[in-house]
């Protein structure tokens, strides 16, 4: 999924979206991720704007909505994100000294993001890769499993992109 | 093909992504077989083969099939609508189903939907899957290309990370643009459900086991795991053991045998302290309770549920106040705001369990949190209130002393050794929309 | 219409029968029983089970239902707190869940004293407190808009207002934000809470969370008084409580009457009552002296009109608002037409009777399967309530038409469907007769703009029947009331009228070109009828006593004058209109909830139409225009200044295909003129519209006319 560069094909790739479903405001959610990609991975006042007048609901309702997911994010966020789960199964083997390793590494906390803007730091609930843990989750791609010991690395190379 | 897999069979050892090679294995021959039936002769084949519903509640998916209105009593249109938002943690199945086997999958879907006469269906991914969704929408998209569809159209739709849309309810508001809230039931979805029409809503794993059906047939389906419940079923397997992932194997493995003979056992060489075997909504399960066969109506005899075949080993370094602590701040983080209980609930029991974790808690504070959690329990609207319950209160019971030696000792018996010490939950992060801290320390 | 079929269900022992479905909430009330409810308000939507508060036990159900969402079923047996333990643990399980983050600052609570949420702890609840953390903290009160404070932390989340926002008025700006224990109620990025019905929310909430800005502080609920009454804003005639403390009107609220109101008011009808403190409002009568005006006694008052009057002789005009009572405008007529033969009247409009035919409750509306809205001025603006009721039907599935003006087709479809409703603003070129809509189930439905157009019209018909010889030049133009003096066709007579008394509340309106003013009162200080636009007569009540008599009993002593007899007592001038026009039925009959009088056959209905429609415009290059008297506007809106935010700001209405056409995007500024004049206003698309009309309010249209031109 490319980000639409301009306004009109992000109107365009909406419109795409609400012919998918029989009404139309299905596809708010779609528009909302859209609406992400093009403003730097979050959703200013602005764009939830942009996401009202194509979908022709009200910027309040589309508030309401961002607001509920955790994956829309309403104040800004670095270039990158790095996610852990620390749900239980990851949690047991050994999610928190990822986390700390993290925390090391970049030298910002969870919910974070570091001071050049480059990565935002988050903690998740369970990703479902309990199978593989700990989970962890650069730029929406999962690493699995991750050990206090890749940490270096995986930060090196998110920091080279 | 090996009795024990119908789901992931070929899975493991061919890529199943693609339409060709789905298509040497036989794939798609059961839509064609099911569209050379008559719809209801469709239901019938699934309700003989007593597919129950691997999403959670175990449902008879044939039973909800029939719950659908035929077309000549609808209103509005019928739909199809796959449940593929798996956020129970411990579960990873569906995942696994979808970013190997998406055609067995969409063929699934293709066969109930011809099943209840509907001509649309959503597939509802949770947002963090975007692997799993460009593997799914490519498949989607090939079959579609190939005509596989017919009159029938496969909408793939992506969450946006929030657990509670896993319920069936709340995952129709949120495809129909809302808040993902749980409605009030009845009217259930078979009758009532997306846009207003009737909808069938099924788990991933569940329409992935009907192609098996056809092609096995009736008879031979029902021969794989116990008569109550037949086929198969994956088993995520997870937590401290040896060999964690997805197992597929009948209905009713037991407990010793997964966790020991797939899963090699405790890792570390280390004691087995407790078992979750539905994931972490359902009661724990002890030792001693290793010989439960793990299918529905075992494991709910013994005192849990199977909920999604979730099993998560716990050894004997994790402390189980921080264990509930943990898995009490991810409901009250996912719980929705909607009902009372649930949302004052969930906050209420974390901070009378972070209390009791520091040591600051009394006998009161103890006896107030299984309270609450009765207080809780079957009054929410949805089971989201319940699962925030069982979880802890089947801590409590089973694990009292440990709960009382932090009261009366004043902090963790563990003394900082807790395998779960100092765990932080996303609740406890700065939030992105900061209104209120959900917890003032 | 079948009558329902009855079944019979148990509520604490107490067996009913009830029609099968009734809510069961409604359903345990004819039992006798009470099912305690927050989040439930079957107004605004199907039940949504939230709050908790209705927990009930259902024989054969093992958990706890949410009685609010279960409807009767034959052979039902429910127990409430009353009569099962388990019920009883639910419903103080939820209070306790409830107060566990509520601030319990009632003491401080406008809503204190009438608070749900304190009676049904008091009823239900938890004894004490177990709760021993810091509950949640929010800023507060924050001001939703300057008319609505929002206290978070009192929030129960019932989402009630939010549902009324998204599903009743629609306007989707209150809405519920983030998730969990962390949700709040909130609007756009702390956007003020605009809309025509924003003040319903207050009512609504079940607990001090929404309140009224004017309202704060400003009573404690054992100290007032609630005087039944009727709304004087529009010719929706809501019925409304004025709650009233030492004689002064300090809030209104609904008294839902469900078939003209269903239950809500406008924001103009529940916040304009701030009028009757206007800085400039009359007290004493004056005189010009010219730079001045010099204050009278009320005797000298009446004895300089009787002077005007008899120096002007017959050639007297009088103009009339149409917010006049019906008992006011029949006590004029009386002195000046039979006492004087005065016959010349400037109505505020002009009435026909002719739909007296297809007459039904507004609430028909909402059970239309079609309807046609005639007319290019927006309902919502002249009778904002027949929006909300338009609203209604298109959630029950009917289909909504906007049209300019009739047509075959129009006619057609009104004549086949089972249930069709018009609603004309305008003149609906007999549309009404020839669909036949005086068929069971339809309707057809004109919108005065006036809130008693129709009862003055009737009372100064019933007065006298001559025909009125128009006077050149006129002698003495008596101006009846605040719109009759603001609007500038009066006003143009006032400049050609060798005398003018005029009759108002506000100085600032009459004070430079009156001779003579004499305070007048507003609705909410008369006593009275008013016919509303379904031609429903209704009674209003005096809530406040006004600084100077009312007109009634000034008109009484002036006529006395003249030896006309006309009683100071409502009642009285009443029964003697009503002799003449409503088929004698005595004031007292009217009533608190007025029924609506049968329909009048067609070859019954008085008079003739008068030819309302939309001066036609000619055809010609450019866009179409109509001009409207906002809601949000007239001498008792600008003087609130907590409603200054709701008036429309400098905006012009395009069809979406105009628009399009002419590449226009919503929000732009654009230019529009028309002979010499040009304007700079702000697009905004419409979906009502038709096609090659622009609509903007009058008072930001000053010196356009006809057909305008429209560019980027
Ligand atoms: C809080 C909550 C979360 C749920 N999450 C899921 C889920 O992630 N996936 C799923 O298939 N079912 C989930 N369910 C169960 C669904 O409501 C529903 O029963 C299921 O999708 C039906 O499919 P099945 O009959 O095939 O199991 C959840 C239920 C609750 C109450
Ligand atoms: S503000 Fe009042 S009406 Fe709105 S959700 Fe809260 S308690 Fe309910
Ligand atoms: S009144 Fe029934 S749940 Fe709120």
């Amino acid at each position: 999924m490319s980000a639409p560069e301009t306004a009109a094909d992000f109107r365009q790739r909406v419109e795409e979206l609400k012919a998918l479903y029989p009404d139309s405001r299905s596809a708010v959610m779609g528009a909302l991720h859209l609406a992400q990609k093009r403003h730097d991975g979050w959703l200013p006042p602005e764009a939830l704007e942009e996401v009202a007048e194509a979908m022709e609901l009200t910027p309040a309702f589309v508030q309401s909505v961002a607001s509920f997911y955790d994956m829309y994010h309403l104040e800004p966020v670095g270039r990158h994100s790095i996610e852990v789960c620390t749900n239980l199964s990851c949690a047991l083997v050994g999610a928190q000294a990822v986390v700390d390793a993290f925390e090391q590494e970049l030298g910002v906390g969870p919910g974070e993001t570091t001071e050049d803007g480059a990565i935002t730091f988050r903690l998740v609930e369970c990703a479902g890769g309990c199978g593989y843990a700990p989970v962890v989750i650069v730029d929406q791609r999962y690493r699995e499993p991750a050990r206090p010991d890749d940490v270096p690395g995986l930060v090196e190379e998110i920091r080279g992109r | 093909m090996a009795a024990e897999l119908t789901v992931l069979n070929g899975a493991r050892e061919r890529d199943l992504t693609k339409l060709d090679e789905y298509r040497t294995i036989g794939g798609y021959g059961q839509l064609e077989r099911a569209r050379g039936m008559a719809p209801e002769a469709v239901i019938e084949t699934i309700t003989n083969a007593k597919l129950r519903g691997r999403g959670g509640a175990g449902f008879a998916m044939g039973r909800k099939m029939s719950l659908v209105p035929p077309p000549d009593k609808r209103r509005s249109p019928a739909y199809v609508v796959a449940n593929a938002d798996e956020s129970e943690p411990g579960a990873f199945k569906d995942r696994e189903i979808m970013r190997t086997a998406p055609h067995r999958f969409v063929e699934g879907c293709l066969i109930a939907a011809h099943g209840i006469q509907s001509r649309n269906v959503f597939i509802y991914i949770r947002g963090e899957y975007l692997t799993e969704y460009e593997v799914l929408s490519r498949a989607v998209e090939e079959a579609r290309a190939a005509g596989i569809f017919d009159d029938c159209d496969v909408v793939v739709h992506r969450g946006a990370g929030a657990y509670i849309c896993g319920e069936e309810s709340a995952l129709l508001d949120s495809l129909e643009g809302k808040r993902g809230q749980p409605r009030p039931r009845p009217p259930f979805p078979p009758v009532t459900g997306l846009y207003g029409g009737p909808t069938l809503v099924n788990n991933v794993q569940t329409i992935a086991s009907v192609p098996a059906i056809f092609e096995l047939g009736v008879e031979e389906y029902t021969r794989i795991g116990p008569e109550s419940a037949p086929g198969t079923v994956v088993y995520s397997l997870s937590g401290n053991v040896n060999k964690p992932g997805n197992y597929e194997l009948p209905l009713g493995t037991t407990l010793r045998e997964l966790i020991f003979e797939h899963g090699h056992g405790v890792a570390e060489g280390r004691a087995l302290k407790a078992i979750i075997p539905g994931g972490s909504s359902v009661p724990v399960f002890t030792p001693n309770q290793l010989d439960v066969p793990l299918d529905f109506d075992s494991v709910q005899a013994a005192g849990s549920f199977l909920g999604s075949a979730a099993i998560i080993v716990v050894d004997d370094r994790a402390c189980m106040v921080q264990l509930g602590l943990r898995a009490e701040k991810f409901y009250m983080h996912e719980s929705c705001g909607k009902c009372t209980p649930c949302r004052e609930g969930t906050r209420w029991l974390v901070q009378l369990l972070e209390r009791i974790e520091t040591g600051d808690g009394s006998q009161r504070d103890l006896d107030l949190l299984r309270d609450v959690c009765d207080r809780i329990l079957g009054k929410s609207l949805c089971a989201l209130g319940d699962f925030a319950v069982y979880c802890v209160a089947s801590y409590v019971d089973k694990f009292y002393d440990e709960f009382k030696r932090h009261v009366e000792e004043g902090g963790c018996p563990y003394g900082g050794e807790s395998s779960l010490d100092g765990v932080v939950a996303p609740s406890d992060q700065h939030t992105h929309s900061p209104v209120a801290s959900p917890v003032p320390a | 219409m079948s009558t329902p079929e009855l079944v019979t269900i148990t509520v604490d022992e107490v067996e009913v029968q009830v029609p099968k479905g009734l809510g069961l909430v409604e359903s345990a009330a004819m039992a006798g029983v009470e099912i305690p409810v927050f989040c439930y308000e079957p107004r605004i939507g199907p039940p949504i089970g939230a709050c908790r508060m209705c927990l009930v036990e259902v024989e054969g159900q093992g958990k706890l239902q949410a009685g609010c969402t279960l409807t009767a079923q034959d052979g039902m047996v429910v127990r409430t707190a009353q009569t099962s333990e388990k019920a009883a643990d639910g419903q103080e399980s939820t209070l306790e869940f409830i107060l566990v983050n509520h601030p319990l600052d009632c003491p401080v609570c406008d809503k204190g004293g009438e608070c749900p949420l304190q009676d049904l702890t008091f009823r239900y609840g938890p004894g004490n407190t177990r709760m021993t953390f810091p509950k949640r903290t929010f800023d507060k009160p924050i001001p939703i808009s300057p008319l609505i404070a929002l206290d978070r932390e009192r929030c129960i989340l019932c989402y009630r207002c939010t549902r009324f926002s998204g599903e009743v008025s629609e306007d989707g700006q209150l809405i519920a934000r983030n998730r969990g224990a962390q949700s709040v109620i909130a609007t756009f990025e702390d956007e003020p809470y605009r809309g025509r019905f924003t003040g319903n929310v207050i009512e609504l909430c079940p607990v001090g969370a929404l309140t009224s800005t004017p309202y704060r502080f400003e009573a404690r609920p054992w100290e007032i008084q609630n005087v039944p009454s009727v709304c004087g804003m529009c010719p929706v005639g809501c019925n409304i409580s004025a709650t009233t403390r030492e004689g002064k009107v300090k809030r209104v609220l609904s008294r839902n009457h469900p078939e003209v109101d269903g239950g809500w008011l406008c924001d103009k009808g529940r916040f304009a009552y701030g009028h009757l403190q206007a800085a400039d409002r009359l007290v004493d009568p004056l005189r010009r002296a010219a730079p001045r005006y010099e204050e009278l006694s009320w005797d000298e008052a009446l004895e300089e009109a009787e002077r005007l009057i008899r120096t002007a002789g017959s050639r007297i005009v009088t103009a009339l608002s149409g917010s006049e009572t019906v008992e006011l405008a029949y006590a004029l007529g009386k002195l000046l037409r039979q006492g004087l033969g005065a016959h010349s009247a400037v109505l505020p409009e002009p009435v026909g009777h002719s739909f007296d035919a297809f007459r039904a409750p507004l609430s028909a509306i909402r059970s239309a399967q079609l309807v046609v809205v005639l007319g290019d001025e927006p309902v919502a603006e002249r009778a904002p309530i027949v929006e909300l009721w338009i609203k209604a039907a298109r959630r029950e599935g009917a289909e909504i038409v906007h049209a300019s003006s009739g047509t075959p087709e129009l006619e057609t479809r009104l004549r086949e469907a089972e249930r069709a409703v018009l609603i004309v603003s305008g003149d609906d070129g007999g549309l009404a007769t020839t669909a036949g809509l005086d068929r069971d189930g339809c309707a057809a439905f004109r919108l005065p703009k006036t809130a008693n157009g129709r009862g003055v019209a009737d009372a100064w018909a019933a007065a006298a029947d001559e025909e009125p010889e128009n006077p050149e030049p006129i002698g003495l133009l008596i101006v009846s009331g605040d719109e009759a003096a603001a609007d500038p066709n009066v006003r143009a007579m006032a400049e050609q009228a060798e005398t003018v008394i005029a009759i108002g509340m506000f100085r600032r309106l009459v004070a430079p070109w009156a001779d003579l003013i004499l305070p007048g009162t507003s609705y909410l200080e008369r006593d009275g009828t008013y016919v509303n636009l379904e031609g429903r007569l209704q009674r209003i009540r005096r809530a406040s006593i006004p600084p100077a008599p009312d007109e009634l009993a000034v008109l009484s002593r002036l006529a006395a004058r003249f030896e006309v007899e006309i009683s100071p007592y409502p009642s009285q001038v009443f029964d003697e209109v009503s002799a003449i026009c409503y088929g004698g039925v005595p004031y007292g009959e009217v009533g608190e909830q007025a029924g609506l009088p049968p329909r009048v056959p067609a070859s019954q209905v008085r008079g003739s139409d008068p030819g309302t429609g939309p001066e036609a415009t000619a055809e010609g290059p450019g866009l179409r225009l109509v001009t409207y008297r906002p809601l949000f506007s007239g001498p008792a809106v600008e003087r609130i200044p907590e409603l200054q935010f709701q008036r429309p700001g400098p905006e012009v209405e395009l069809a979406r295909d105009d628009a399009q056409r002419l590449g226009i995007a919503s929000g732009q500024t654009v230019y529009v003129r028309s002979n010499g004049t040009s304007l700079e206003l702000r697009a905004r698309l419409s979906r009502e519209l038709a096609p090659g009309v622009v609509r903007i309010p009058d008072e930001h249209a000053a010196g356009l006319e006809g057909r305008v031109e429209v560019s980027g």
